[in-house]
């Protein structure tokens, strides 16, 4: 389980919360190297506390939350962005009033000084996604939930992370806009980039990923392979998540 | 009328810098700092009592500027961090920062006594003759600093990555610190500019006002009353609202009488808040709205 070698993200014992009262309980699991892994979860099982624990914005957590080798318990959003982790977070929460274009460079904050290499990752976000180039002068929260939510994926794409993390993106989309989400993430398993993705939608999690994790009142109730669920175990996953 | 209008963009100037320095504070930390005032009033009587002592008058003015940056620091670590910490979304703030103004403000009058302490008159000395007004040096050099301080704000938050960053920790600090903003070093940069702005004004004023330990009270009322006309989410709106603040209280007291700039500010910010509840420069205020509906019925009319 905790073989760190081959894995991106080893999470062992976690419990933490807000105001002193703990959301999740011992939650353990794994993100292995180019490997895409879901938290499912109905509303309020505590997904999106996990992610808050792994970027080191739950500062109520114990346990070990070890990425690259690093254990981040411990170290706050800011040390953990270097390289470590990036989030698209629940909403996309944008920069307001920024271009689309600085949105992405302040997502590549922590290579300011490596100009080549911020250039190079700006010109792949815009390789997997044409629309944001188109409208890379725009200000970015004025763009389509779809639109944004590209915007989203390529700030986090620009911090060049280890571990790319995704609340519900699907959130408040459009069937279309879907569709091209679930393309979007594709690709980025492509690139073997290891993804933690939350999402309420079954069927989207299963198209992406390799493994999923159920999630339920703050602690794991059952993970498995995504190849191994049938049409069978979707509808009772479905019917699980509500 | 055009010696009302200088004289009243240079007061406002003096204000607008107040309001700025509550602005930069309230921009990143979502806090009113309301010991503002009293680092104006602390560069004020730290280079009367310099000079006094012996020391040149630019040294003294160097040594209040760092004194007042300094203290803005303070206040942010023994005033608001704890309080924050402590629940981040509570106002206790309100209270500490009037708490240390008010320590502040003793502390001064314990040192320099309640009398007014002389302070050097340098270039307030020299006049400048313009066709219907008259200037002094140092009320030209207020306005010069005043337009510096804006254009300068407004060039480092639009064109460089440091301003971006701090526009990202205004509108969402716990995302951009995902990204690796550090939020703490940009609440204390935002205390120090803060108090900088507010030392600033205090050099620029103190030859006209002389140094007293209850100046802080009456500069940082004008400087949030400007920050209420011109906007709280703007630096650059609250120097706006300086210096409408010092051109309308300058003709109110040439127009109706002599002390009508003791009751006008408050009118006007209370017809400002009727009218613009966020501030006259604020985006998408009801002033604003108006003049647009105004501007686009005289272009239909045209057309």
């Amino acid at each position: 389980m905790s073989n760190t070698i081959d894995n991106t993200l080893v999470v062992e014992g976690l419990s933490g919360g807000y105001d002193r009262f703990d959301v999740i309980h011992d939650i353990a699991f794994r993100v292995g190297r180019g490997e895409a892994v879901a938290l499912l979860g109905p509303n309020g099982a505590g997904k999106s506390t996990v992610l808050r624990a792994i970027t080191g914005l739950l500062k109520h957590r114990r346990g070990t939350v070890t990425i690259d080798g690093t254990n981040v318990v411990g170290m706050g959003p800011h040390q953990i962005s270097r390289g470590l982790a990036a989030m698209v977070p629940e909403g996309r929460r944008l920069f307001v009033g920024q271009s689309v274009e600085d949105n992405l460079r302040l997502g590549g904050m922590r290579l300011r000084k490596d100009r080549a290499r911020t250039d190079q990752l700006l010109q792949s976000v815009y390789d997997l996604f044409p629309v944001v180039e188109r409208y890379k002068a725009r200000e970015a929260t004025a763009l389509s939930g779809g639109e944004q939510q590209m915007v989203a994926i390529g700030r986090m794409m620009m911090s060049d992370p280890s571990l790319m993390l995704l609340d519900e993106p699907s959130l408040g989309l459009a069937p279309l806009a879907i569709a091209d989400l679930i393309t979007a993430l594709q690709q980025l398993r492509e690139r073997k980039s290891s993804i933690l993705l939350v999402e309420q939608r079954v069927d989207i999690a299963l198209e992406v990923c390799d493994r999923i994790y159920v999630l339920s009142e703050g602690r794991i109730v059952d993970e498995g392979r995504a190849s191994d669920i049938g049409t069978e175990g979707r509808a009772l996953i479905d019917a699980y998540l509500g | 009328m055009l010696q009302v209008l200088l004289s009243g963009l240079t007061v406002g100037t003096i204000y607008g810098l107040v309001a700025m320095a509550f602005a930069v504070v309230f921009y990143v930390t979502k806090v009113v700092n309301f010991a503002t005032g009293q680092l104006l009033m602390v560069s004020i009587l730290l280079t009367a009592g310099l000079v006094r002592l012996g020391l040149p008058d630019w040294l003294g003015v160097g040594i209040a500027l760092i004194a007042s940056t300094v203290l803005g620091v303070i206040i942010y670590f023994v005033a608001v961090r704890p309080v924050l910490k402590f629940d981040r979304f509570s106002f206790a703030w309100l209270v500490s920062t009037l708490g240390i103004a008010i320590v502040i403000q003793a502390t001064f009058a314990i040192i320099f006594g309640p009398a007014s302490q002389p302070f050097p008159r340098g270039l307030h000395q020299i006049p400048v003759h313009l066709p219907g007004a008259t200037l002094t040096v140092q009320e030209i050099l207020t306005l010069v600093v005043g337009a510096l301080a804006v254009l300068g704000w407004e060039l480092v938050r639009r064109k460089t990555l440091v301003g971006k960053l701090g526009m990202a920790i205004s509108t969402d600090p716990e995302i951009a610190s995902t990204f690796g903003a550090n939020v703490t070093a940009y609440a204390v940069g935002a205390f120090a500019i803060g108090g900088f702005l507010a030392g600033l004004a205090g050099i620029l004023v103190g030859p006209i006002t002389y140094g007293n330990p209850y100046l802080g009270d009456t500069y940082g009322i004008s400087g949030f009353i400007a920050l209420m006309i011109g906007g709280i989410q703007r630096p650059a709106a609250a120097m706006g609202g300086g210096l409408i603040l010092g051109v309308l209280s300058i003709a109110a007291n040439s127009y109706i009488g002599a002390q009508a700039s003791d009751w006008f500010p408050f009118v006007l910010v209370l017809l400002v808040l009727l009218l613009a509840p966020n501030g006259v420069f604020a985006s998408g205020d009801s002033l604003r709205k108006l003049f647009r509906r105004r501007s686009s019925l005289t272009v239909g009319g045209r057309a």
